[in-house]
């Protein structure tokens, strides 16, 4: 249902995505003691990197390519497990999902008023 | 794959950080337990695995989220440290020499452990309470009429 508006496709691919990243911050800090661990991220590699070829997004069709754009759990550059940092990575991911949430509501909001021809709030 | 499984992988961190905190307290307890013939309580540590952890040599293979590593306590060993030895003649416990072997635990590491193991275990109840509050969030999606 969500798919049937370009915005809220984008937009709940992204909640996919924070949705993934707070999995591997939350597995990350359950392994910091864990022998042989090796700290995991989440990256959008060869989709995005084909798309920035292209430049930037102008019309729906091309910025709903974005929303194809698969995340992939990779290890990191840096192998060990740092509790500080990757609490400060999982605030900012909980802030940026619960801008996505605000963004869904306000384009629910949109359909909603349009779904009742304007009629009320 | 959601939300939910979060809360297992961070249950499973705090019950890591809890096996880690009876251990080192079982250290410190035992820190002047000694028995007959030099016998003395041996310090123990845990050893933590994850089944992915060990699988995860494999470099730059793309990791699923079903199969992200819940940790584990694989086993609980006996540290290799040296013992102290101290001079006490009239201890039950003590050599032909007066010598009586204590455990080779240090104070100072232990406290070091301790400090360890609950930033540990906090930083896993902090993601578990995360997890919760957007989870929470999410479920209120679209109540504002």
């Amino acid at each position: 249902m969500l798919n049937a508006d370009p915005v809220l496709a984008l937009l709940s691919r992204a909640l996919d995505a924070a949705t993934l990243r707070q999995t591997v911050h939350a597995t990350n800090v359950a392994n910091a003691d864990t022998e042989g661990y090796r700290r995991l991220e989440v990256i959008f590699s060869a989709e995005i990197q084909r798309l920035n070829a292209e430049g930037p997004a102008l019309d729906s069709s091309q910025a709903l390519q974005w929303a194809q754009a698969e995340p992939e759990i990779v290890e990191s550059a840096e192998s060990k497990v740092r509790l500080d940092q990757e609490m400060a990575q999982m605030a900012e991911n909980a802030v940026r999902y619960q801008a996505l949430l605000g963004a869904i509501e306000r384009t629910l909001g949109t359909l909603r008023f349009a779904a009742k021809e304007g009629r009320e709030g | 794959m959601g939300l939910f499984s979060i809360f297992e992988i961070s249950s499973a961190g705090m019950d890591v950080q809890q096996a880690r905190l009876e251990v080192a307290a079982s250290n410190i307890a035992n820190a002047r337990t000694t028995g007959p013939d030099g016998l003395a309580y041996k310090p123990l540590a845990v050893v933590v695995r994850s089944a992915i952890a060990d699988a995860q040599t494999a470099a730059g293979t793309p990791i699923t989220a079903g199969q992200l590593p819940r940790p584990a306590v694989a086993e609980v060993v006996e540290q290799d440290v040296v013992p102290k030895l101290v001079y006490d003649p009239g201890h039950p416990d003590a050599d032909a020499r007066g010598m009586v072997t204590l455990p080779g635990v240090d104070p100072v590491t232990s406290m070091l452990d301790l400090i360890s193991i609950s930033r540990g275990y906090e930083a896993n109840l902090r993601a578990f309470d995360v997890t919760r509050s957007l989870l929470q969030r999410t479920l209120e999606l679209g109540r504002g009429r």
